[in-house]
């Protein structure tokens, strides 16, 4: 049986096999392994550092919705969607998203909760906009109840520019860029519930949208 | 591993369906590609640049560049390997741009000694790694890999993806993702080895320093 040295046993593992295992048929392979603890060592670190790097998947963090804004306009502005237009320009893509099939999405009081936990903790909780709002009256509420929350985030965003502008990072340069993109996102939203009142899921997915910009602001007021 | 693979729920659009109605323009298909995929995308483009805005972008770029070719797609290869394909090109290309001089594909997963290729240190003694390494550690060291190495690694042993796969994605050859993959491991443990070192030395350090505090 020829001897086999730690680095033939370690050099198999290149192009061979994948999975470096102890319990391989090769005799010569076993009986380096029984007499080498270096190479057992080897084996198992190997086989952790595969299972270890399994178990990554599992944190895999869920991608911002800002991504899907900032794609869905550009795909416009290249002309990518050529999806016949409605009757109303505000209902083509907008009012699809609100149709019945997106039955699933968070009932209204959880998305509003959502917003509401993330605006305190994005503008403190004594800041101006947390104190003001009342989220199940605005879900709840009518046509005009979207002003005052809009208007907060306004303020807040006149807040988050009043200070001098520190140098512009590509960073900041982006979220500037996502804040606008938000922007045009909320304006499309706004006449959707301006068009149906009533509309629950456009209610949501507006709401939706001042959380992106909350987001967006928070990280800002951050830099 | 098998890779876990996104359930279809009755009523939503399949996969071809939604490629077919994209290529002739339907919002709805591309934002369906989008949610099937975006997850894995992104997680590939952070765990390569370890930016989450820099991640944001190249995701962003990586499905645009998808959504221009997407007429061109006649399904010769899995549209998801076509679109991994993309995305590493896209956050490659991005890092050749950040370093300073120009590197091929070659450099980033054939990197020298000096830039962080294994070193082969046979017969040296030898810490045990076991127990010690969780997923906090194992990303560290992830992130000092070369990118081409980290490609084949999150690939391969975090996404899932075959061999055969990877090289399809990659432009490679099967034995080379091997061969890759390999070589990723080895730096891994080595990285792991010296921060066991680091940690060692450091609480050695912390212990003689409190004993001359006694």
């Amino acid at each position: 049986m020829a001897t086999v040295t730690c680095r033939d046993f370690q050099g198999r593992f290149e192009s061979s096999d994948d999975s470096p295992r102890n319990d391989s048929p090769d005799l010569s392979i076993q009986a380096h392994l029984r007499d080498c603890p270096s190479c057992r060592n080897f084996i198992e670190d190997l086989g952790k550092i595969r299972a270890v790097g399994a178990q990554l998947a599992a944190s895999d963090p869920e991608p911002p919705a800002r991504i899907w804004f900032s794609l869905r306009a550009e795909l416009e502005k290249e002309g990518l969607i050529r999806d016949t237009p409605s009757k109303s320009p505000s209902k083509s893509w907008v009012g699809e998203l609100f149709s019945g099939r997106f039955s699933v999405l968070p009932r209204p009081v959880l998305a509003g909760g959502y917003l509401a936990a993330l605006l305190a903790i994005a503008f403190g909780l004594s800041g101006p906009i947390n104190s003001r709002i009342n989220r199940k009256r605005w879900l709840d509420g009518n046509q005009s109840s979207m002003e005052p929350l809009s208007a907060q985030l306004m303020s807040a965003e006149k807040a988050s520019f009043s200070s001098p502008p520190a140098s512009e990072t590509p960073v900041t340069a982006s979220l500037h860029q996502n804040l606008e993109i938000v922007d045009n996102y909320i304006s499309l939203c706004e006449n959707s519930v301006r068009e149906e009142p009533e509309n629950e899921l456009a209610r949501e997915y507006l709401y939706e949208a001042y959380q992106q910009k909350a987001d967006l602001l928070a990280q800002l007021n951050e830099r | 591993m098998a890779r876990v693979r996104r359930i279809e729920t009755p009523g939503e659009l399949p996969e071809a369906e939604a490629i077919r109605l994209a290529q002739a323009g339907n919002a709805a298909a591309f934002e369906r590609l989008y949610r099937l995929h975006n997850r894995r995308v992104y997680s590939l483009c952070l765990r390569m640049v370890g930016n989450t805005a820099e991640a944001e972008d190249l995701t962003q770029e990586a499905f645009l560049q998808l959504f221009r070719k997407i007429a061109t797609f006649r399904g010769e290869s899995a549209f998801s390997t076509w679109l991994h394909r993309l995305a590493v090109n896209v956050v490659l290309m991005r890092l050749r741009k950040k370093s300073a001089t120009e590197s091929s594909l070659d450099e980033m997963t054939e990197p020298d000694e000096e830039s962080g290729g294994p070193r082969r240190d046979f017969g040296m003694p030898d810490l045990r790694l076991s127990g010690s390494i969780d997923r906090v550690n194992l990303q560290r060291a992830v992130d000092q890999l070369p990118p081409g190495y980290k490609a084949v690694f999150v690939l391969h042993d975090v996404q899932g993806y075959e061999h055969n796969e990877i090289a399809e994605i990659m432009d490679c050859s099967i034995g080379n993702s091997k061969s890759q993959l390999h070589k990723a491991r080895m730096r891994l443990r080595e990285l792991l080895h010296e921060s066991l070192r680091d940690k060692a030395r450091e609480d050695r350090k912390a212990a003689g320093n409190a004993g001359g505090e006694d």
